[in-house]
C-alpha cells in the first residue's frame, strides 16, 4: 500500500507554479479610463512636441543656392567627359539680409542623385578603405581593376563618384574689400569614421603605400594627393571622402561640407550682407538630369530637423485626441445605454 | 524449411501458402518469415540521408533551399548566403534531433518487444524463444495472461473442445472476453508435446491484411480439408485469458500480423490551424510573387526613364543594359529580400508551441487521476490546439460512460416497490457483491453493504409470500451464468452479461442461491435448503425476442417457464387476468426508467405434463431440421411464452463513470455533439444517453443509428444527417481537458497572428536593411516573446473557463483565426510598414544632427527603422499579452535588450575590425541613437503604429465584447470579493413515460448450456473424442462466435490500433 501510493506520488506531475501554469501574473486590461486617459496624454504630448518641433524649426536660418542653372556654362561644359582637364569657375554673389546666429554650416546638396542604388551601395571594399588589404577589391565592380589589371583605389562606384566641387564662401565686407570667410574642415565626419572605419595602408610615404594600384577614372588625381598639406587629411582620410563614402538614404540629399570658424567678423555667426559662393564647378549633374545646391544653415536643439517631424507629431497628437473624444462619446453612450437597460 | 507459395487464382487473391510439415521434419525454421518488427524508421547510416529527404518534401523547407539556390547565383543575389542557411540549418537541426530522439524511443521499444520470450515447440521440445526469432509455422505454447507474439492458428487449449478466451483491448479496445475455439481434429492434440510436434498440416490461406476480423484460409491435415476463419486465430496483440494453456501454429509474423499491418502507416495528422496556415501561406507566397512582379515593372520603370541615365556612375554590364532584362532579374532579387514575408519560421514556432503545451498537458495536476495513477499524456503534439476546436465526441460507452458494473437497485413485486429507501447509501457502496458471505439471508449484517436492502422485502421473504419467492427463484434460475468454487470455496459466478449477473447476485442475497448447474439440473439453494430442479428446456435470448425463458421441472413434480424479458414484450404475452398488476408495474416500470435504470420484466407460466411433452417433441422434430430451422424453433418459443403470469419487474443500475453527468451538461453547454458508438441494444443506448444528461425530454430529434455492417452505419447516418443526433461522453476526468483548450486554442492562435503581422512588417522594411538583421530577426528578436505569450497567455482562468463552457463556442466557429481574422492582420502589418517605413523617411528628407552632420545616411535610416520594428513589435506582444508572466516579462524586455546589445556588438569597433567587409555598420549605433531627433522618430513611429490598433481594441470590447472579455471583465470585479467555487447544480432528469428496458446479453449462451459444452468435467483431464457428441455440436459455436461479433464488429473497423 505504502508502495503504491509512494508511485503515485512520483507520477503526480509537480506542483510548481509554472507546471500548473499558476505564475503570478498581472494581467493586462484595457480598461475604459486607462485607454481614455492614455490617448488623452499621448495625445498632449505629441501636440506639445510638435508645437515645438515647428517653432525651433522655424527658428533655423536657412539659405539654399541652386548653381546648376546659374553655372550653366559649366554645366554644359562638364556634360562631355572629354573636357575633364578643363577648369570651370563659378561665382554666385548673394545677400544675406539676416544675421546667422551661432553656429553656421555649409552643405552641398544633391537632387536625382542616387547613392541608395542597391548595387552602387555595394561598390566598395571596407577592407581596403580601413588600410588592411589594398587589394581587395572583390565587391567592387564595375570600379575594381583599371584597364591594365591594377587594382583601383579606392575602388568601387561610391569612391569613384565622389562629389569634387570646391566650395569657398567670400564675405564682400564692402564692394572693395572681399574677404574668404574662415571655414572648418574638421568635425564633419563622424568620429568612428575618421579613426576607425577609414584607415590608410600603412607605410612611411603615403605614395610608397600606394604603389600598384590605380586611381578610380573619374578622379584627376591619385587618393594620396587629396591633400598634401595635411597628412591627417589625405588618402583614406580625407574628410570630404569619409563624408561622400557615407552613402545617402534617398535620391535628394544634403551632405556637410564645411562648418563656420566662429573668429573675427564671424564670432557671432554669419553677419547679414553680401556674400558669394566661388565654386569650382567639376561635378557633373546635367547627366544624370540632377541638380546641385549650397546650402547654408543654423541648428537648433533637436539638429537640422526639418518642418515634417513637428507637423507629423502635431498631426499625430490632434488624430488621438480626436480619436480619444470619439471614443469617450460612444463609450459614454453606450454606458447609458447599458445602464438603461439594466434598468428596465 | 517453410516455404510460401503464392498463388493467383482466378478470383485473383493471393494465397499464401506454409507447409509445416517440411520445417519440422528437417528441423530448419524457416528464414523467411521471422516475428522481428520494427517501427523505427531510421538507423545510424540511414539516418542522415532520409531524414533530409523527408525534411526536404515539407514546402517550408524546400522553399528555403529553393531561395538559397537563388542566392548562389550572383546577378540575382541581393542578400548573402547566410541569411538563408542560418535559419535553415536551424530549422533542419532541430527538427533532425527531434527526429532522432523519436526514433530512439522507438527503436528501444522495438527491442523490448522482440526480446519478449514465448514457449515455442522446437526439435519436439518447448524451449523460450525471444519473440524475433519465432518464425512461420512455429508452434507456440500460451499461457495464461500472456500477450499473443504473433498471429497464430488456434490448435488445442485447456479447455474443452479447445475454446479459449482473448482479451483483444490492444487492437480493438474492447475490454470484453471473446471466444476462441479449435477445430475438433486439432483440439484432440491437447498437450501432447510429441503430437503437436508431428503435426503436419499445410494452411492456405489469404495474404496478409488489416482486417481484424476476417480470415479465411484452409488447414489440410490427414487427407482432409478443414476451413479456417476468423474463430481459429489468435491475433497478436492479444491477451490469453480464463485459460491456462493454449497452442497455436504461427501464420503471420512480424510485419505481416494484423497487429502490425494496421500499424505503421500513421499517417500525418494535419490541424485545421496546419491546413489554414497552408492556405495563407500560398496567398502569402503569391502576394510576394505579386509584389515582385510590380516591383520588377517599377524596376524597369525606373531602368529605362532614370537608371539610364545613371549609368556614367554605374556601368552595366552588356547583358543588363536592357532594362526588361533588368527587372528579370530585379524580380528574383526582390523575391529573396522579401522572402521572409512568407512566415516560414511561423512553422517552426508552432511547433514549439505545441510541445510546451503538451509539456503543459502532461504536468496539469488537474488532469491527474489518483486512483489509477496516471498523468494526462498527450501522446502527439501536433493536435494539441484542436482540442479547442472540437465539435463533435465520439464515445465508446462501457468504460467510459459507464463502469460496466451493474447494481441490482430496485424491483417491483406484484405491484409492490421495494429498494426505495436506500438510495442515497446505496450510491455509496461499491462493495462487489459477489464477496458476499453466502449465507446473506440468516446474516442481518450483511444489509448494510448491500445495495438493495429493503427490510420490507426481508419481511416479505420471512413471511414466506409465494409471489416474492417465485420471482426471485425466476432470478435464480432463468440466467446464463456458469458457477464455480474458487480454492476458498466460495461460490464464483462467471457472468456472461452484467446485468444477468446482478440479478443472479441479487437473488442470491436474498436467500435463492444459485449454486451450481449441469446441462440437465440446475441447483439452487433456497432459504437453506438445496433444491434441484430439471432443466427441460432454455429458450435463448435474442434481438427479436428481447426475451429469455427457463422450462424447469420443480422437486414436486411441477413444470413450470420462468421467463424475463423486455416489458414491451412480455406484457403482450401475459395471461388476461393479470391487468390490475400490469397497470401498477408500468407505472412502477415508468418510475425505474425515469431514473435511467435499466428493467425487466419477470413472469411465470405453469405448465401441465402433456402439453409440455407435446410441445417438447415438436421442439426437438424443428431441431433436426436442416431448412427453416430457426424460424420453426422461433414459432415454437412463441407458442409456450404465452399465456404468462406476471411476477414483476426488476431496476438494474448501469453505474456511470464518476463526473460523467457533470462533463457531458459541460460539453453540450459547450455545444459539442456527441455521439456514443456501442455495440449494445439501442434501448441500453438510449438509456445511458439518458443517464448521463445527453439526451433530454426536450430533444425532439432522437436518432438512433444501428447497423451492423459499415454500409448499414453509413446508410443510417444518411437519413439521420438533417437532424440532431444523440449522445454523451467523458472520461473520469474528462472534463478538465477542456479548460485548458480554451486556454491553449486562444494563445496559439494569437501567437500566430503575431508572428504573421511581424513578418508582414518584417517584409516591408528590410529591403534597406542589414543582411544581418534580417538573418537575426525572426530568430532572436521577435520570436521569444511571442512564443512566450503563445505558451503562457491566458485570456480566461481555467476556474472560469470551466464555469462558462459557453467559451468553447469561438473556438468551434474558428472565430479566433480565421481568414477576415488574417486580413485584418495583414492590413494591419501594412499599415505598421507603411508607418515604418514613411514617418523616417518624411523626418529624414533634408535633416542634419544636432552637431550639424549627416544623419539621413542609409545606415542610419536603416538602423532608425530597426530599432522602431522592435520597439513596435515588442509593445504589440505587450499589448496583445493578457497574462503577463515572469517569463514574458523576462522575453518581451529580454528580447528588446538583446536587440540593444546586438546592435552595438555588431556594430562596434571590434567586430569591425575583424570583419570590415561583413559588419559595415561601425558605429552607426552609437551615432544615431545618440541623436534626439531620431529617438523623437522612433517613438512617433511607435505611438503612429500602436494607437490605432488599441482604439480598435477598445471599441471592440466597448461595442461587441466578446464572451471572453466579459468573463474577464467579471473576473477582475471578483477578484476583490472572495472567489467562490460555483458548481453546477447536478440536475437530474425528471421521469417520462418511457421504456428503460435494457439487456447487455448476447444470443447463443442457451445452447451452450444446454449442450453442457462450457462445463468443465470434473474429472480432468479432457480427454479427445470422449465427450458425447450432441448433434451439430459444431454449430452452435459457430453460431455463437457469430452473434457475438455481430454486435461489436461495426465499429471496431475502424477504430485505431494503439501499439
Amino acid at each position: 500500500m505504502k508502495k503504491t501510493s509512494q508511485i503515485c506520488q512520483s507520477k503526480l506531475p509537480d506542483n510548481t507554479a509554472l507546471k500548473q501554469q499558476q505564475l503570478p501574473a498581472y494581467r493586462l486590461q484595457l480598461s475604459a479610463t486607462g485607454v481614455l486617459s492614455g490617448f488623452f496624454a499621448t495625445g498632449a504630448f505629441c501636440l506639445g512636441v510638435g508645437i515645438i518641433l515647428i517653432l525651433s524649426a522655424k527658428s533655423i536660418k536657412e539659405i539654399e543656392i541652386k548653381y546648376t542653372k546659374i553655372c550653366a556654362n559649366c554645366a554644359e561644359l562638364r556634360e562631355d567627359a572629354i573636357n575633364f582637364d578643363k577648369e570651370c569657375t563659378c561665382s554666385i554673389p548673394f545677400y544675406l539680409s539676416e544675421t546667422m546666429q551661432g553656429n553656421v554650416y555649409l552643405y552641398y546638396k544633391l537632387y536625382g542623385f542616387y547613392q541608395n542604388l542597391y548595387r552602387y551601395i555595394l561598390s566598395r571594399s571596407n577592407s581596403q578603405l580601413v588600410g588592411t588589404d589594398l587589394k581587395d577589391v572583390g565587391n567592387c565592380a564595375p570600379f575594381s581593376k583599371s584597364h591594365n589589371g591594377t587594382p583601383i583605389a579606392p575602388c568601387g562606384a561610391i569612391a569613384n563618384s565622389i562629389f569634387n566641387d570646391t566650395i569657398i564662401l567670400s564675405y564682400n565686407l564692402n564692394s572693395s574689400i572681399h574677404m574668404e570667410v574662415p571655414m572648418l574642415r574638421s568635425g564633419i565626419t563622424w568620429w568612428t569614421d575618421k579613426y576607425v572605419k577609414f584607415r590608410n595602408p600603412s607605410a612611411i610615404n603615403l605614395s610608397s603605400a600606394f604603389t600598384g594600384t590605380a586611381k578610380p577614372p573619374y578622379w584627376s588625381k591619385p587618393v594620396y594627393e587629396l591633400d598634401l598639406e595635411d597628412t591627417e587629411n589625405n588618402g583614406f582620410l580625407n574628410d570630404d571622402f569619409i563624408v561622400w563614402m557615407r552613402t545617402a538614404a534617398f535620391p535628394t540629399f544634403k551632405k556637410l561640407y564645411r562648418r563656420l570658424n566662429r573668429v573675427q567678423y564671424f564670432i557671432e555667426g554669419l553677419p547679414a550682407g553680401n556674400y558669394s559662393f566661388n565654386i569650382t564647378y567639376n561635378f557633373p549633374v546635367t547627366r544624370f538630369k540632377g541638380e546641385k545646391s549650397v546650402v547654408l544653415s543654423t541648428l537648433t536643439w533637436s539638429g537640422g530637423s526639418s518642418l515634417f517631424l513637428g507637423l507629423a507629431y502635431t498631426v499625430t497628437g490632434a488624430v488621438t485626441w480626436l480619436a480619444a473624444f470619439s471614443m469617450m462619446a460612444i463609450h459614454l453612450m453606450l454606458k447609458e445605454k447599458r445602464t438603461l437597460f439594466i434598468e428596465r | 524449411m517453410s516455404s510460401i507459395l503464392c498463388a493467383v487464382n482466378t478470383c485473383k487473391l493471393f494465397y499464401v501458402l506454409y507447409d509445416r510439415s517440411v520445417s519440422f521434419i528437417n528441423n530448419l525454421r524457416g528464414g523467411e518469415k521471422d516475428n522481428c518488427i520494427h517501427t523505427s524508421k531510421y538507423n545510424i547510416l540511414t539516418f542522415l540521408p532520409i531524414n533530409l529527404f523527408e525534411q526536404f518534401q515539407r514546402v517550408a523547407n524546400a522553399y528555403f533551399l529553393f531561395l538559397l539556390i537563388l542566392q548562389l547565383i550572383p546577378e540575382i543575389s541581393s542578400l548573402t548566403w547566410f541569411t538563408t542557411m542560418v535559419p535553415l540549418v536551424l530549422v533542419i537541426t532541430m527538427t533532425a534531433v527531434k527526429d532522432a530522439t523519436d526514433d530512439y524511443f522507438r527503436h528501444k521499444s522495438d527491442n523490448q518487444v522482440n526480446n519478449r520470450l514465448s514457449e515455442v515447440l522446437i526439435d519436439s521440445k518447448l524451449q523460450n524463444e525471444k519473440w524475433m526469432n519465432v518464425k512461420v509455422g512455429d508452434i507456440v505454447k500460451l499461457e495464461n495472461n500472456q500477450f499473443v507474439a504473433a498471429d497464430l492458428l488456434l490448435l488445442s487449449s485447456s479447455e474443452p473442445h479447445g475454446l479459449c478466451y482473448i482479451e483483444t483491448a490492444e487492437l480493438d479496445g474492447e475490454t470484453n472476453l471473446k471466444v476462441r475455439h479449435a477445430l475438433s481434429v486439432t483440439s484432440e492434440l491437447g498437450a501432447d508435446i510429441s503430437r503437436l510436434a508431428k503435426f503436419d498440416g499445410t494452411v492456405v490461406c489469404e495474404a496478409p491484411n488489416n482486417k481484424l476480423d476476417k480470415f479465411t484460409g484452409v488447414l489440410s491435415w490427414k487427407d482432409s480439408k478443414h476451413s479456417l476463419n476468423n474463430e481459429k486465430i489468435i491475433l497478436r496483440g492479444c491477451i490469453l485469458r480464463n485459460t491456462s494453456w493454449c497452442f497455436g501454429m504461427v501464420i503471420f509474423a512480424g510485419p505481416d500480423t494484423k497487429l502490425m499491418q494496421n500499424s505503421g502507416k500513421t499517417k500525418f495528422k494535419r490541424t485545421s490551424i496546419d491546413r489554414l496556415m497552408n492556405t495563407l501561406v500560398l496567398w502569402i507566397f503569391g502576394f510576394l510573387v505579386c509584389m515582385g512582379i510590380i516591383l520588377a515593372i517599377g524596376n524597369s520603370i525606373w531602368e529605362n526613364q532614370v537608371g539610364d541615365q545613371f549609368r556614367t556612375f554605374l556601368f552595366w554590364n552588356e547583358g543588363e543594359k536592357n532594362s526588361v532584362f533588368s527587372g528579370f532579374l530585379t524580380f528574383w532579387s526582390y523575391i529573396i529580400i522579401l522572402n521572409t514575408v512568407v512566415p516560414i519560421s511561423l512553422y517552426v514556432s508552432m511547433e514549439v508551441i505545441r510541445l510546451g503545451h503538451s509539456y503543459f498537458i502532461n504536468w496539469d495536476r488537474k488532469m491527474y487521476y489518483p486512483e489509477k495513477a496516471t498523468p494526462a499524456e498527450a501522446r502527439t503534439t501536433t493536435l494539441n490546439e484542436e482540442l479547442g476546436q472540437i465539435e463533435y465526441i465520439f464515445s465508446d460507452k462501457t468504460g467510459t460512460l459507464t463502469e460496466n458494473i451493474m447494481t441490482f437497485k430496485k424491483c417491483s413485486i406484484n405491484g409492490k416497490i421495494y429498494g426505495e429507501a436506500d438510495d442515497d447509501m446505496g450510491q455509496k457502496t461499491d462493495m462487489t457483491k459477489k464477496n458476499k458471505p453466502v449465507d446473506f439471508a440468516v446474516n442481518p449484517q450483511a444489509d448494510r453493504t448491500c445495495e438493495f436492502s429493503d427490510h420490507r422485502l426481508m419481511e416479505s421473504i420471512k413471511l414466506g409470500d409465494s409471489k416474492v419467492y417465485e420471482f426471485l427463484r425466476v432470478l435464480a434460475l432463468c440466467h446464463t451464468v456458469m458457477s464455480e468454487e474458487n480454492s476458498a470455496g466460495q461460490l464464483i459466478y462467471q457472468v456472461q452479461s452484467p446485468d444477468e449477473g446482478a440479478l443472479v447476485t441479487a437473488a442470491r442475497n436474498l436467500g435463492f442461491i444459485f449454486k451450481s448447474r449441469t446441462s440437465e439440473t440446475i441447483t439452487i439453494e433456497e432459504l437453506g435448503t438445496l433444491v434441484t430442479y430439471q432443466l427441460l428446456a432454455f429458450l435463448d435470448f435474442n434481438n427479436i425476442r428481447k426475451r429469455m425463458s427457463v422450462i424447469v421441472r420443480n422437486p414436486e413434480g411441477q413444470i413450470k417457464l420462468y421467463s424475463k424479458g423486455a416489458d414491451t414484450i412480455l406484457f403482450e404475452k401475459l395471461h388476461p387476468s393479470n391487468e390490475d398488476l400490469l397497470t401498477l408495474t408500468t407505472d412502477h416500470l415508468s418510475e425505474f426508467a425515469g431514473e435511467g435504470l435499466r428493467t425487466l420484466a419477470i413472469a411465470y407460466r405453469d405448465l401441465d405434463d402433456k402439453y409440455f411433452k407435446e410441445w417438447h417433441k415438436m421442439l426437438e422434430d424443428a431441431n433436426a431440421l436442416i431448412d427453416e430451422r430457426d424460424e420453426r424453433v422461433a414459432g415454437l418459443y412463441e407458442e409456450i411464452e404465452r399465456d404468462l403470469m406476471l411476477l414483476g419487474a426488476t431496476a438494474v443500475e448501469d453505474k456511470l463513470q464518476e463526473g460523467v453527468i457533470e462533463t457531458v451538461t459541460n460539453l453540450s453547454l459547450a455545444n459539442i455533439k456527441i455521439w456514443v458508438l456501442t455495440g449494445d441494444k439501442q434501448e441500453t443506448a438510449i438509456n445511458i444517453g439518458y443517464a448521463c444528461n445527453m439526451l433530454t425530454d426536450d430533444m425532439n430529434d432522437v436518432f438512433i443509428i444501428s447497423g451492423n455492417t459499415a454500409v448499414e452505419v453509413r446508410e443510417e447516418l444518411r437519413k439521420a444527417k438533417e437532424n440532431l443526433f444523440e449522445q454523451n461522453r467523458s472520461f473520469s476526468n474528462g472534463h478538465v481537458v477542456f479548460e485548458k483548450q480554451q486556454l491553449e486554442l486562444d494563445s496559439v492562435v494569437e501567437e500566430t497572428i503575431t508572428g504573421d503581422y511581424a513578418l508582414i512588417i518584417n517584409g516591408h522594411s528590410l529591403t534597406v536593411y542589414d543582411q544581418w538583421f534580417i538573418t537575426l530577426f525572426n530568430i532572436v528578436y521577435t520570436s521569444l516573446p511571442v512564443l512566450a505569450m503563445g505558451i503562457f497567455d491566458q485570456d480566461v482562468d481555467d476556474q472560469n473557463s470551466m464555469d462558462y463552457p459557453q467559451l468553447y463556442e469561438p473556438g468551434q466557429l474558428n472565430l479566433l483565426f480565421n481568414k477576415r481574422k488574417f486580413f485584418i492582420c495583414m492590413a494591419h502589418g501594412i499599415y505598421t510598414s507603411l508607418a515604418l517605413f514613411f514617418i523616417p523617411y518624411g523626418a529624414f528628407y533634408n535633416v542634419a544632427g544636432d552637431d550639424g552632420q549627416h544623419v539621413a545616411d542609409y545606415q542610419s535610416f536603416a538602423v532608425t527603422m530597426a530599432t522602431s520594428l522592435v520597439i513596435v513589435v515588442s509593445v504589440q506582444i505587450a499589448l496583445d499579452t493578457s497574462y503577463w508572466t515572469v517569463i514574458n516579462h523576462v522575453f518581451i524586455w529580454g528580447s528588446v535588450a538583446t536587440y540593444f546589445s546586438i546592435l552595438f556588438t555588431m556594430h562596434s569597433n571590434g567586430i569591425f575590425g575583424i570583419f570590415p567587409n561583413q559588419f559595415p555598420f561601425v558605429g552607426n549605433a552609437r551615432h544615431s541613437l545618440a541623436q534626439k531627433c531620431i529617438w523623437l522618430v522612433i517613438l512617433l513611429t511607435t505611438v503612429a503604429s500602436v494607437m490605432p490598433v488599441v482604439a480598435f481594441r477598445f471599441l471592440k470590447v466597448d461595442l461587441c465584447p466578446a464572451l471572453s472579455d466579459q468573463i474577464r471583465r467579471r473576473q477582475k470585479a471578483q477578484k476583490k470579493a472572495k472567489p467562490s467555487r460555483s458548481r453546477r447544480p447536478q440536475t437530474r432528469r425528471s421521469s417520462s413515460r418511457r421504456s428503460g428496458y435494457a439487456f447487455a446479453h448476447q444470443e447463443g449462451y442457451g445452447e451452450l448450456i444446454t449442450s453442457g459444452k462450457n462445463m468443465r468435467a470434473k474429472n480432468p483431464p479432457p480427454t479427445p473424442g470422449l465427450e458425447k457428441t450432441l448433434y451439430n455440436s459444431t454449430s452452435w459455436i459457430e453460431n455463437l462466435c457469430k452473434k457475438t461479433t455481430d454486435t461489436v464488429s461495426s465499429f471496431s473497423l475502424d477504430k485505431t490500433v494503439k501499439l
